[in-house]
């Protein structure tokens, strides 16, 4: 199972989960709005 | 297919697949995987003998599963090259006991069943890509019943039932009674021109090939009746409508509208379509025999690997991409490299004939020349400069770069292997790797212009020149319009844009700032546009740090051809730049005043250097 | 003040301003961008041209770098990655070294799409030629790398196309590779019976 990680869409302010797996760089799409700004939330949320 | 098999200039390398290509127009070096065949390609005479004895069945590819070939076998009676193949997962072993038949029985002693992998290496000056496509499996398409009814079949089914090399020596039959149907349906469309399942492409080929199949059927069968649904008919080439007219005079019915749904009579094992009849009207149930669904063709799941082997990029459909769609309709971005058939889209065999005759002109016109210039952007080390901290080494995605950090002698470019990227240039911490015609110097001379007046008003997009560049010329020949307020810097590859750069920018007063390159998979320079995404999330970090809304600084991949996504981006950064505030600005260009000062004194600048090269170091 | 180029030279900019018949000019005001053009730092001459990639209108830039003595060229008319190889041959044929020009996208990345707003249109036009003035006045000269080309062709794939290309490139004497995956060359248009418009049989 990949781990998720929460990201923040900078186009439209949304928050998602998506699969994350430290040290790999991968594309990401706002599921929201499409854009590629995509940040992950460095927060840690158990 | 023959004439390839025996001419002395072509080498056939069959059952081989491309695993790795290096270099660069010209100069190709290709690494080729010659898959273990098990049988000797060059002794084998196709004689036969292995077959008869072999005890494994296994379904025939070629017959589209409708007949049975042995674990060691000949394609189909024409291959070339005329040797068969064994396929060893099926195959039962060389263990005398288990089997080891075929191996007693080859006179000329061919088979090996330890038989490897082989790698060879090529050097070619051109390559053409015409790996061609698959065919739409229509099993998703519930309505049709295809698997569920037996009497539904697929057009390449229905092209070895009809071939009278095939199966039923060209026998028509239904497959469950295997006798003559009395009436067949043709369904057009399948899988193409759908926004829900399939692809939304006309398939091209599919029209015309019903055309060709009812007659076929009319020729040996003029009693069998046949009805096409469909949505339009596209009989547009030379001749094909002469063909489309004489189908009809020869009796089939074309019938306007695709069925919704097909139901199986349980006794006959006969097929009921319903359908509204979009010429006439009203909703119809047509009884038929058998169902032949006319399938679409798409790009082949493997395309991937020769995309990211030659650096090439695809359209939306999946298709290849040429490097011009009317200019340069055979050449693919990548210089030395051509498209010819189904790779770069669905055509029949004319189109594909005349495709390849073109991309072979091409090819020749490069190769006749005995030599080719290539473009002067290449990185450069300044030897003073350089620390032979060995970054540029690792960032390069062509190993261009050498450098031997322990004896600490600078780093050498190796200028023939350089692509031009630059993003060896943008990561240097040290500013010691120019890009020749895309220096700091010539692009900070573009961003200080664009922002001289009224930054406030301005979006700075800094694209890529395969890519993104190329979406916004595309958005221009479609004319999608949008907000006039974004200015493009253009470099050869995102990977280039040094951070520097980016604050550079916000210092002069751009209210927004965005980066935008190839898709991860579209990337001209293998993975260049990864350093793109990881510096991108470091300036996130700093320009928070420095209290700056990280998200003035946007993030964006578009390939050249999505023209439209493009001028989304482009709508989309206006709305965020309407947002930014004057006093936002300000403070902005207060807190990164620091990066417009000249060089600090060379003390200072060394351990500040040397300081950020051992936190990136670390990181 | 005229400025030096990194040769010690002193720039001598030319602006040529592309109408492109009614492409560019149908919405950016292309007489106002040359105006503006010519008050930009070292820019020694200026040109409205209707079409800058017809036959007289690259015979106006090169004797333009001739008479004016040139030694960067801006030309503002449609994207670099459709006319860039035509106006470099133009600058080579003028003696001036082809990475000596800019080009300025007024067409694809201007006028085509902004063609309800003309005036924020020309303003982006204006900054455009601007940027591209600025880039101008730092480029410098490049030699072309020139490598021989491996007279041997790859071709990936088996079908109808790859048999038609290698056959092509043999028969001109070019030693040619044709890699194919299955056993066997044909491809999908082996297992296809008659095929149209001549209804005979495909292999």
């Amino acid at each position: 199972m990949a781990e998720e990680a929460k990201f923040k869409c900078l186009r439209c302010m949304s928050e998602f989960c998506l699969p994350y797996t430290p040290g790999v760089t991968e594309e990401r799409t706002c599921p929201n709005c499409m854009s590629n700004s995509v940040r992950r939330l460095k927060e840690k949320k158990e | 297919m023959a004439d390839v098999g025996r001419h002395p200039n072509i080498e056939l390398l069959a059952y081989s697949e491309v695993e790795n290509v290096a270099g660069y127009v010209g100069n190709f070096t290709v690494t080729v995987r010659k898959k273990a065949r098990y049988v000797d390609v060059k002794e084998c005479t196709a004689c036969g003998d292995c077959i008869d004895v072999c005890p494994v069945t296994a379904p025939d590819e070629f017959e589209e599963g409708l007949a049975t070939r042995k674990a060691i076998y000949q394609p189909f009676p024409q291959a070339v090259p005329s040797a068969f193949v064994l396929n060893i997962d099926e195959c039962l072993g060389n263990n005398p006991i288990a089997c080891g038949k075929c191996l007693e029985v080859c006179d000329k002693d061919c088979i090996d069943y330890d038989d490897k992998d082989e790698h060879v290496d090529i050097d070619v000056g051109t390559v053409i890509v015409t790996t061609g496509m698959e065919v739409y499996d229509p099993t998703e398409l519930d309505e049709f019943g295809y698997t569920r009814y037996e009497n539904v079949i697929t057009s390449m089914e229905f092209e070895r039932l009809i071939n009278s090399g095939g199966p039923t020596e060209g026998h028509l039959i239904r497959l469950t009674d295997h006798k003559q149907p009395k009436t067949v349906a043709f369904i057009q469309c399948v899988g193409s021109r759908s926004e829900n399942k399939g692809n939304p492409y006309c398939s091209n080929i599919c029209c015309m090939n019903t055309v060709k199949d009812c007659l076929l059927i009319k020729d040996h069968y003029p009693e069998i009746d046949i009805k096409v649904f469909y949505i339009d008919i596209r009989a547009f080439g030379k001749g094909f409508e002469d063909l489309f007219q004489r189908s009809k005079e020869k009796g089939a019915i074309y019938i306007r509208g695709i069925p919704g749904e097909i139901e199986e009579d349980p006794e006959t094992r006969n097929l009921k379509l319903y359908v509204e009849n979009t010429t006439a009207g009203g909703t119809d149930c047509h009884e038929v025999d058998m169902v032949v669904l006319s399938v679409g063709v798409h790009a082949r799941a493997d395309s991937d690997a020769i995309q990211k082997l030659l650096t090439l990029q695809r359209s939306q459909d999946g298709f290849f991409l040429e490097a011009h769609p009317k200019l340069k309709p055979v050449d693919a971005a990548t210089q030395g490299v051509f498209f010819a058939g189904c790779a770069e889209s669905p055509k029949d065999i004319k189109d594909s004939v005349t495709q390849a005759g073109a991309a072979a002109a091409r090819a020749n016109r490069l190769m006749m020349q005995g030599k080719v210039s290539v473009e002067a952007i290449t990185s450069t080390i300044i030897p003073d400069l350089c620390k032979a901290c060995g970054i540029c080494v690792k960032v390069c995605p062509y190993n261009a770069i050498s450098c031997d950090t322990k004896a600490k002698t600078p780093a050498v470019v190796v200028e023939a292997a350089c692509s031009g990227c630059g993003a060896c240039s943008a990561e240097c911490p040290f500013g010691a790797i120019t890009m020749k015609h895309f220096t700091d110097r010539q692009i900070e001379a573009q961003i200080d212009a664009m922002l001289e007046y009224n930054s406030q008003d301005k979006v700075l997009a800094f694209a890529c020149n395969w890519c993104s560049y190329s979406g916004g010329d595309l958005a221009g020949t479609n004319r999608f319009q949008y907000p006039p307020n974004t200015r493009l810097i253009r470099t050869m590859c995102s990977g280039r844009v040094d951070k520097k750069f980016v604050l550079r920018a916000f210092a002069r007063g751009a209210p927004i700032v965005l980066l935008s390159g190839c898709h991860f998979a579209d990337c001209h320079y293998i993975n260049a546009v990864h350093w793109t995404q990881r510096r991108v999330e470091k300036l996130w970090d700093e320009l928070e740090k420095k209290g700056i809304r990280p998200e003035r600084l946007q993030l964006e991949w578009i390939s050249a051809a999505e023209g439209q996504k493009f001028a989304t981006v482009m709508r989309a950064v206006e709305d965020l730049r309407q947002k930014v505030t004057p006093e936002e600005i300000e403070h902005t260009k207060k807190a990164l005043a620091g990066v417009l000062e000249p060089p600090k004194p060379k003390a200072a600048a060394k351990k500040a250097t040397e300081e950020e090269a051992a936190a990136q170091a670390a990181a | 003040m005229a400025k030096l180029d990194a040769e010690g030279e002193q720039l001598r900019v030319g602006v040529f301003v592309c109408q492109c018949g009614h492409n560019i000019a149908g919405t950016v005001d292309c007489e106002a961008v040359a105006k503006f053009s010519e008050t930009l730092d070292d820019v020694v001459a200026v040109f409205n041209n209707k079409y800058t990639c017809s036959e007289p209108g690259q015979l106006e830039v090169k004797n333009a770098i001739d008479e004016h003595n040139l030694n960067r060229v801006v030309i503002a008319s449609c994207s670099p990655r459709m006319h860039e190889p035509t106006f470099r041959a133009t600058l080579a044929g003028a003696d001036l070294n082809p990475y000596l020009l800019e080009m300025a996208n007024l067409r694809e990345h201007c006028s085509w799409v902004h063609m309800g707003e003309p005036e924020m249109a020309t303003d982006k036009a204006k900054d455009l030629v601007k940027m591209a003035v600025a880039r101008a006045r730092s480029l410098e000269a490049q030699d072309e790398m020139i490598v021989p080309i491996t007279q041997k062709a790859l071709i990936i794939g088996g079908g109808i196309a790859g048999i038609q290309s290698a056959l092509d490139l043999a028969d001109a004497g070019y030693k040619v590779c044709l890699v194919e995956k299955e056993p066997s060359i044909g491809g999908i248009m082996a297992a296809i019976d008659k095929t149209y418009p001549t209804m005979d049989c495909s292999i």
